[in-house]
């Protein structure tokens, strides 16, 4: 029988202060053994139980893609015991790594529709993955019209600046990162989420919205893309319960009937709407 | 076939050399579920254990795995236990809750090795209730004082001799060897009049429950019915079919392991999240949650309500909050009575 | 009058004329010797409300965080515990209507069991100072005063100590504590005492009910669920089970109103006030001070008196 609670022994290879503040930092993992990095396939959305020998295990959204091989990222804030210790970890360090976890499915009902990726604060890191996989030359055409809203506190909290910078020049996505309030040396847009998604969002038609970011984002975006015309069946949410066991024993993650880990993290508004309001 | 209550012990004094034996062993006024090293030491006179004997296959506290990480190396070594052991004595209902943890533990695409393996290797030796107690409703929850469901073996007391009814294969080729005498025509009769009695008593009135639970989650009923709980483990510790549990790290130096322990919804950690958001901030949401696991969540995800009707919880509440008073007032529903 | 409908009758005349939007009190429970606590909204309700030897829950526990005008039902034990917790700022005294009763001991379901001989307690009644318990095919009577829990037949405090208007009359108190219940306990070598507890904690499940129904523990976090540092070991293992009674009683240290909430609560058994006891007895050693028996005195240890012994200061 595999064993779900075993981690696969991982090697941090990059420890990297992600954030002006510091307290988000970009990790980089690299399996030890081979047959392990073969064997673990994955979907952007999902995510592992990253394991810091001595301290415990969190749940870390995966936020590079399958598309990009050798080496998995997360980006990580400091919350708690095992963040804080991650945060403090040296380079050529053993980690583990238990996953993937959640339904990878998302991106299969997400074929052949325009895009608007709306995120905020942190939560981007799996965003991050499902751009990168769409933009991949292999499967750009498999998708529509892409639209990405990104919304952070201040210009030096976004994360993954180079990459930003880099799709800002490409012609087959339409970038609009915003701040919250104006700044200095920042002439993009300023203003929170929500209204930058009524100004910038594409027209609903074959359209699909995911949307990830802190609950409060998330409870003024949706009323938004309603607004907009799109139905809770094209509106797409990743939710983060507090977890332990990833594979739907331990019984803390649920949402009314549904665990988050082992039905999600990824779920339609429809199917939200559907259950309590317990997250 | 027939076990004479004079015999148990020795009966029972055989078995501890070829397993792990665990029986109601009595600790002041209580009886608990311990590993025995002589027949002596197992009461049967008892109605039913504090504690749940699911905690000999998902134990309060276990290690899962042990660790030693050095330089480039991560060596760890899994802790299963397969052990070969035997549950004797317990009662239908706690056997009937291990099939519904089985549903938890042996989900499509995971499954714990742990839980498993203990299941796989321990048979389990009933013993149907003559007299079952007055909080016992295990005949309204598909079981019954001498249901069968999960067992291997059933004993059924008829005065000064048990009668052991076969129930699995495995339950048949544990008793081979054992030159047991045979049931006779009047074991068999006393047998059956034995169980026919017992199972008027254990009935509550579920009807609708379900139902009503589909789409309550609203109900004024909420604000009232959590009001005097505590918010403590009592309940869910105690009871047979609960199974949440916490992962956390145990280290000594290099060394370490990763141990899980039983972990309860009533408490507020339970939920909350590394920001200090919990998305079931007071006793309210939790009461709730604790209702709906049971008798709504775990119907739609496994068919089958999530509660045996052992009454442990009952007992055991120090503000006397009775499960059966409780399910009247979710389905009554509305402001307090 | 009886006790109850007294009470019954102060709940319904305060909620009838708005004084108060909740009654706390008891009512009757789901087995033969207990009660449960009652909340009571509504006048027409009061007539819920009970009073007997069973009502044993410390109802105080109830009153934290607790933003509305509320009435109590309390014993001399719980008011001490109310007195506490005005000292503490956690309860506003003018938020509150305290129905006291004098109480004459709550009865111990522990020591009816043993009655018992193994048999379900089926049904139970107290005839003036004598209760009879019968199981299936048995009938007990014993004198009530045998079957009470420990706390109360030390209880030196049966009278409330506040109150706004008081149910019953007055009932004679004991001159001075006693301390017999734990006086064996006292006089074991440390090393035997060890060897008890630890056999006694190894049945503890870490519910935390205990801790739960003592209205005294009200930490915002609690120190065994702190994790940054991590204080105690989560898992039921016999030496965290000892270390987490230990800290608690010493955050009890001069709080404690000796009431016994945690040791009834617990679904193992355990004689917690052998601890409680032993810590109450300590503190009225060495600073001549119990808890909640006085509004107007600063809690012991807020305090601090020249001729205080500071035995524990410099080794002897
Ligand atoms: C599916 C999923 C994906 C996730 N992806 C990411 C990700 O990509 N990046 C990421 O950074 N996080 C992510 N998270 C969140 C992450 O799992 C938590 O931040 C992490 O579990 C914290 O672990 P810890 O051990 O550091 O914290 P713990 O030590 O468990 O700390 C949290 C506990 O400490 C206390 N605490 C800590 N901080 C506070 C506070 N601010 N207020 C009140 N109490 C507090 C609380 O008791 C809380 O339970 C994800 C979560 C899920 C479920
Ligand atoms: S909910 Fe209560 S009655 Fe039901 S199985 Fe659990 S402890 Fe027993
Ligand atoms: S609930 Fe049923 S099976 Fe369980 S002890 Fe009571 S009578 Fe026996
Ligand atoms: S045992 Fe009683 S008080 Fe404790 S959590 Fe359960 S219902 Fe609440
Ligand atoms: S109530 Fe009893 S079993 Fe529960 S934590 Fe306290 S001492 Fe342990
Ligand atoms: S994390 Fe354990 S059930 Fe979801």
């Amino acid at each position: 029988m595999n064993n779900p609670y075993l981690p696969i022994p991982v090697r941090l290879t990059k420890n990297f202060i992600e954030t002006e503040d510091r307290l988000i930092h970009t990790f980089t993992l690299q399996f030890l053994k081979e047959e392990d990095e073969n064997s673990f396939s994955y979907m952007p959305g999902q995510f592992v139980e990253i394991c810091v020998f001595g301290k415990g295990e969190a749940p870390f959204g995966i936020a590079s893609s399958p598309t990009e091989s050798g080496f998995l990222k997360f980006s990580v804030a400091k919350v708690g015991v095992v963040t804080t210790a991650l945060h403090a970890m040296q380079e050529g360090s053993i980690l583990g790594v238990r996953g993937p976890m959640g339904n990878g499915s998302a991106v299969e009902k997400l074929k052949g529709k325009n895009l608007v990726i709306i995120g905020g604060g942190f939560a981007f890191t799996t965003l991050r993955s499902l751009i990168t996989y769409i933009l991949h030359p292999g499967h750009r055409g498999d998708f529509g019209e892409l639209t990405v809203i990104y919304g952070a506190r201040n210009p030096g909290l976004l994360l993954y600046k180079e990459e930003l910078a880099e799709w800002e020049k490409r012609s087959d996505i339409n970038l609009v990162c915003t701040i919250d309030v104006p700044c200095e040396g920042w002439n993009k847009r300023v203003g929170f989420v929500p209204t930058c998604t009524k100004e910038v969002a594409p027209c609903s038609d074959n359209t699909y919205a995911i949307v990830c970011g802190p609950p409060v984002m998330i409870k003024f975006t949706t009323p938004v893309l309603e607004e907009l015309g799109f139905s809770p069946g094209q509106v797409f949410l990743s939710l983060e319960n507090k977890m332990k066991c990833g594979i739907g024993m331990c019984g803390r993650c649920n949402v009314g009937g549904k665990y988050v880990c082992k039905d999600g993290p990824v779920f339609t508004k429809e199917e939200l709407d559907r259950l309590p309001p317990e997250y | 076939m027939i076990i004479k209550k004079s015999e148990l012990s020795s009966f029972l004094d055989k078995l501890t050399g070829q397993y792990q034996v665990l029986a109601p062993v009595k600790k002041g006024l209580e009886f608990y579920f311990q590993p025995i090293s002589s027949g002596v030491q197992a009461d049967l006179s008892y109605s039913n254990s504090v504690t749940a004997p699911k905690g000999i296959l998902f134990p309060q506290s276990e290690t899962l795995f042990n660790y030693d990480v050095q330089g480039e190396t991560a060596d760890m070594q899994e802790c299963l236990d397969t052990g070969k052991k035997v549950i004797f004595g317990l009662r239908p209902c706690d056997a009937k809750s291990l099939v519904l943890l089985d549903k938890v533990f042996h989900g499509e695409k995971y499954q714990d090795p742990y839980y498993l393996s203990r299941r796989a290797n321990t048979v389990l030796v009933g013993l149907g209730c003559g007299e079952p107690r007055g909080t016992c409703f295990c005949a309204s929850l598909d079981g019954g004082p001498f249901g069968t469901e999960g067992l291997d073996l059933l004993l059924v007391d008829i005065g000064d001799k048990y009668v052991v009814e076969v129930v699995s294969e495995k339950g048949a080729s544990f008793l081979t060897g054992a030159s047991l005498p045979l049931a006779g025509k009047d074991d068999r009769a006393a047998a059956a009049k034995a169980k026919e009695t017992a199972f008027q008593a254990c009935t509550i009135n579920l009807e609708g429950l379900k139902e009503k639970m589909d789409v309550n989650y609203d109900d004024p009923v909420w604000g009232f019915l959590h009001e005097k709980c505590l918010g403590c483990g009592a309940c869910t510790y105690s009871c047979p079919t609960c199974h949440c549990f916490d992962i956390l790290d145990e280290v000594k130096d290099s060394t370490g392991c990763r141990v899980r322990n039983w972990d309860a919804c009533m408490f507020p950690l339970f939920t909350l999240h590394g920001s200090g958001h919990n998305p079931r901030p007071t006793g309210k949401e939790r009461f709730r949650q604790r209702f709906m696991h049971k008798f709504k969540y775990f119907v739609d995800n496994y068919g089958a309500f999530a509660c045996v009707g052992c009454g442990r919880c009952i007992l055991n509440c120090p503000v006397n909050i009775d499960i059966r008073q409780v399910l009247a007032d979710i389905k009554a529903g509305g402001d307090e009575k | 009058m009886q006790v109850a409908s007294l009470i019954q009758d102060a709940a319904k005349r305060l909620l009838a004329e708005g004084q108060v939007e909740l009654v706390l009190g008891f009512s009757e429970g789901s087995l033969p010797l207990r009660s449960t606590p009652g909340f009571v909204r509504r006048p027409e309700d009061a007539v819920k409300l009970i009073w007997d030897h069973t009502c044993e829950n410390n109802l105080a526990v109830y009153l934290l965080k607790r933003k509305s005008k509320t009435a109590i039902v309390a014993k001399g034990c719980d008011t001490r515990a109310i007195v506490t917790l005005i000292q503490e700022n956690q309860v506003d005294r003018n938020n509150l209507y305290i129905i006291g009763v004098p109480c004459t001991g709550m009865i111990d379901r522990r020591k009816v069991e043993a009655l018992l001989e193994g048999q379900e307690l089926m049904a139970a009644r107290v005839d003036h100072d004598q209760l009879t318990v019968e199981g299936k095919d048995l009938e007990k009577t014993v004198p009530l005063a045998e079957v009470l829990h420990d706390t109360c037949k030390a209880c030196t405090c049966p009278n409330p100590v506040i109150y706004d208007e008081l149910a019953g009359e007055r009932v004679p108190e004991k001159p001075a504590g006693d301390f017999n219940g734990i006086e064996a306990f006292e006089a074991m070598m440390a090393g035997e005492r060890k060897a008890y507890l630890a056999e006694e904690l190894s049945r503890c499940i870490r519910c935390y009910a205990c801790r739960q129904a003592c209205p005294l523990c009200y930490c915002e976090e609690c120190f065994v669920d702190c994790s940054t540092p991590q204080w105690i070991g989560k898992a039921a293992r016999t030496e965290d089970n000892l270390l987490f009674q230990a800290v608690r009683v010493f955050h009890l240290a001069g709080r404690c109103a000796d009431c016994g909430a945690c040791e009834r609560a617990c679904p193992v058994g355990l004689k917690l006030s052998l601890l409680t006891r032993k810590m109450v007895k300590e503190v009225k050693d060495l600073f001549d001070y119990e808890a909640g028996l006085d509004l107007e005195r600063k809690p012991v240890l807020t305090t601090f008196a020249v001729n205080d012994p500071q035995a524990f200061l410099v080794k002897e």
